[in-house]
């Protein structure tokens, strides 16, 4: 589906897919052969295997190696073939340079050379864009916090791009499929556009992609290699005006996330977390080392050089005041706090008996006021988030 | 000439009675046994004979056959050499017939003609068809648990036949009055803090539930565990000779008094095989340690470490409450009702499994997670997290409530159970349910609720509703069961598998 693109230009996607498509081929390898050689002659080179020497001392010392296995992959496909089955599930093709490519990438220091997407071309529309990321392994207050700034910059009008991962990320693009009337999500994955990683995310990603656009270097029936991941994290960062951690632990994803931002001169707003949280570890660090805090709505739109009109803080939008729960259930509430505590801990500082407690915590539950995660009780702003 | 003397073999933890006929007859000198001896069994040959030459009785220099009747029931062990000492000594004309009538025989030789103790005394002498039996000094006590039997017990063979032959009184034995055994459990006043697994054993000691305890190492769970067999009623007679007749059929000591009154405890390592946890082997079957902790406590510790495959095999008996062990040479059924306590580690790193806390890869979680099986996880009735105790708790040097005073509140509640016709509620059927657990409106829309969000599967409607019954008998209360007993079973009944993180629908 190239729309108002040249024959040329669809020959060169077909290349470009195919290119792509060969095993181990990153980046700057793809950006190597192409400054050389152009699509069509990238394409007669790896399938033949003669590399120029250039692109050699681009892969290094296995140069010989990787050849072999660019010949072998590419004597079982044609660049027409990669194109058509590209065309035929829907996904767009583009080149950098060409209409279409997202504008910030275009002068990235290590911009992708071909991008793959599916749905419709959000980011192109150049507004502000912020990119929520964060941990796999977050606590229900980063969902929260997460889910609340995605629906609120969604709502504002600003683009909010994530990973489609679990936790933050997926707390994040369920925040703007929530807003009303508000922008459409972006997400970057790092697998091909054909492979749902991880599988549970199914359900979101087929939303995504319905209300808006889904972004990837891999090709199509590309799985999740491992270096795939920090070199999706690049193109987050690039796409973003400013990065937003939510919660991260001392070493992840969204930490490489960060460097890529920091590269490119992106502001990050960090969420404070608790100090005994260790998914929060991470981001209360990066807090040290001098990035600005994101406490509330407002403070990620004045990064965007964007005014809100109401700021609304969300500590007291927290603390209000549960209109559906018992007052002798608020109580427990209290004791609960904001940090994941058991059964048994909410008993010692209760001190209530254990059906007084269990049935407590019962109707908070259905209040929505706190959830239970293997065991681990959690107090929640009582708002819906998934 | 021929004798024939009455024995008995063991066969899983019951026992089979067994008559060793013994043919002396001129012909080259030979001693054979016939009659499916296993490999013990046939070695007699040379005990007996060098147990008779040392108590300077008379060997004959003849054919000598020994068959050991129903020659169809494999025989296994050493037990049948007695029966054939006397049967030679009956046969070469050492002893009338007459002195051997009524009379059973059941116990291994020493080469020096000692009488030694056997395995599983108890259900041999049960199994033996004549109202005497002699057994071993040692054997004495189990045997005299069969109270039809008249016991003899001898330390060797001179003295045996000198009693048989009358020339002396049969040794005298010692009383044996019923004396309680002094394993003392643990006592719960050592738990400091921690009141909700505290509860939760009360529960479990109560109405019969599987308990799992999820925490980090060092929370205390084994010593938890260990506290609950002090809560649990004593065993009444007939579980107490069930009990006494599994250990002994595994040659396990009796405590003194011979029943076993107190619920046993047995916490089998995660190493143990299919076999050694539900019984089987090859040859002879021995009960596992799911029989062996029969009217008692099974604690499976680090859960997740024993092998799924081995853990599977305990649903049936779970459900059951006995044992079947098929093998090629028969089947054997063993009582198996336990109160299955586990504890395990929330995922494999050891942290506190709190939301953001761990630091496994997801795949390696996953696979944890994948040992225990669902089904297994649902004959849970109670799963509570089990956290360190509040520092304050533990220096503060106020005991906990005593194991004697929780042991009370559990036995009047059990009485409740005991009214309504089961041991303990988790013995209630659906059935049952519906008419002894009558629930508030509230309570019904809340189950509703639970089961539509997936939360329940049908097996764990009903255990909630039990858990839920047995709460309210522990506070004695009366009536219908509320909304805030279902909210209480609910939160005691945690999920420690539930996918992580935000997720949409």
């Amino acid at each position: 589906m190239s729309g108002g693109s040249t024959p040329d230009e669809v020959a060169d996607h077909a290349f470009l897919a195919a290119l792509a498509g060969l095993p181990a081929m990153g980046p700057a390898r793809l950006r190597a052969l192409l400054g050389l050689l152009g699509p069509a002659g990238s394409w007669k080179v790896a399938s033949s295997g003669r590399l120029p020497r250039e692109v050699q001392a681009v892969i290094g010392p296995r140069a010989a190696s990787v050849a072999t296995s660019w010949v072998e992959a590419a004597r079982t496909c044609t660049p027409e073939a990669v194109l058509a089955e590209l065309q035929s599930v829907g996904v767009t093709v583009t080149r950098r340079g060409e209409h279409g490519y997202p504008p910030a990438l275009v002068d990235d220091p290590d911009p992708p050379e071909v991008l793959f997407s599916t749905g419709r071309p959000v980011v192109n529309e150049n507004g502000p864009t912020v990119a929520i990321v964060g941990t796999r392994r977050c606590t229900r207050y980063g969902t929260e916090v997460a889910v609340e700034f995605g629906r609120g910059l969604a709502e504002a009008g600003v683009v909010v791009v994530s990973g489609l991962a679990s936790g933050i990320d997926t707390a994040g693009h369920a925040g703007v499929l929530a807003a009303m009337g508000g922008t459409p999500p972006v997400a970057v994955v790092a697998t091909g556009l054909d492979i749902v990683y991880p599988a549970q995310n199914r359900t979101l990603w087929r939303r995504v992609a319905d209300a808006g656009q889904i972004i990837s270097e891999a090709p199509l029936g590309v799985g999740p290699a491992r270096w795939r991941f920090p070199a999706r994290n690049r193109i987050i960062a690039a796409l973003a005006d400013v990065l937003v951690v939510v919660e991260s632990h001392l070493e992840g994803g969204s930490m490489y996330t960060v460097t890529a931002a920091l590269e490119r001169d992106r502001p990050v707003l960090v969420v404070p977390g608790p100090i005994r949280s260790p998914a929060s570890e991470g981001t209360n660090r990066l807090l040290s080392d001098g990035a600005a805090p994101a406490c509330n709505l407002d403070d990620i739109l004045c990064a965007l050089n964007l005014v809100c009109l109401e700021p609304v803080s969300l500590a007291t939008n927290h603390g209000a005041p549960p209109v559906s729960a018992d007052p002798a259930d608020l109580g427990v509430l209290d004791a609960l706090g904001w940090e994941p505590t058991t059964l048994d801990g909410l008993a010692t500082r209760t001190r209530l008996s254990p059906v007084q407690l269990g049935s407590a915590v019962g109707r908070l539950q259905r209040a929505g006021l706190i959830s239970e995660e293997r065991g681990f009780l959690q107090r929640c702003s009582g708002r819906g988030v998934p | 000439m021929l004798a024939s003397i009455n024995s008995a073999t063991l066969l899983g933890v019951g026992g089979h009675p067994v008559r060793v006929e013994v043919h002396v007859a001129n012909g080259l000198p030979a001693f054979g046994v016939v009659g499916l001896p296993d490999a013990s069994c046939r070695e007699a040959r040379d005990r007996v004979r060098a147990a008779l030459v040392s108590s300077g009785l008379a060997w004959p220099s003849q054919r000598i056959t020994v068959n050991l009747a129903p020659t169809g029931v494999p025989k296994a062990g050493a037990v049948l050499d007695l029966a054939m000492a006397v049967g030679l000594l009956v046969a070469c004309g050492e002893l009338e017939p007459e002195t051997v009538d009524g009379l059973a025989f059941l116990g291994e030789l020493g080469l020096d003609g000692s009488i030694r103790p056997v395995a599983g005394a108890l259900p041999l002498v049960d199994a033996v068809e004549v109202e005497g039996v002699v057994v071993a000094p040692e054997n004495r006590l189990e045997a005299s648990l069969v109270e039809a039997r008249q016991v003899y017990s001898v330390g060797d063979l001179r003295s045996l036949v000198r009693a048989l032959r009358g020339d002396d009184e049969w040794p005298a034995s010692p009383d044996l009055a019923e004396f309680d055994e002094i394993i003392q459990y643990p006592d719960l006043s050592d738990v400091r803090g921690q009141p909700i697994p505290r509860f939760a054993l009360e529960v479990a000691a109560t109405g019969g539930h599987h308990l799992l305890m999820i925490g980090p190492p060092g929370a205390g769970k084994s010593m938890l565990a260990r506290r609950l067999p002090g809560l649990l009623p004593r065993l009444d007679s007939s579980d107490a000779l069930q009990a006494a007749r599994i250990r002994s059929a595994v040659g396990e000591e009796l405590p003194p008094g011979g029943l076993v009154r107190r619920p046993p405890w047995r916490a089998p390592h995660h190493g143990a095989s299919a076999a050694a946890l539900v019984g089987g082997g090859s040859g002879t079957m021995r009960p596992g340690e799911i029989s062996l902790a029969h009217g008692g406590v099974l604690f499976l510790d680090e859960l997740g470490e024993f092998a799924p495959k081995v853990l599977n095999t305990l649903r049936q008996p779970l459900e059951e409450g006995t044992v079947r062990v098929s093998r090629v040479t028969g089947s054997t059924e063993y009582p198996a009702r336990v109160l299955m306590v586990a504890a395990m580690n929330p995922c494999p790193c050891g942290g506190s499994g709190a939301p953001g806390g761990c630091r496994c890869p997801e795949s390696v979680r996953a696979r944890y997670v994948r040992r225990v099986s669902g089904p297994l996880l649902d004959r849970f009735d109670l799963r509570v997290d089990v956290r360190r105790p509040d520092p304050g708790e533990l220096l503060d040097g106020n005991p906990g409530e005593t194991t004697a005073s929780v042991a009370d509140r559990v036995a009047t509640a059990r009485q409740r159970a005991v009214d309504r016709g089961v041991r303990a509620n988790s013995d209630l059927s659906p059935s049952d349910l519906e008419a002894e657990a009558v629930l508030e409106p509230a309570a019904v829309s809340l189950l509703e609720a639970a089961l539509h969000a997936g939360r329940l599967s049908a097996r764990g409607l009903h255990r909630v509703r039990a858990v839920a019954l047995t709460i309210s008998d522990l506070q004695g209360d009366e009536g219908s069961l509320g909304a805030d007993l279902i909210d209480t079973a609910l939160s005691f009944r945690i999920d420690p598998f539930s996918p992580v993180g935000p997720s949409v629908r």
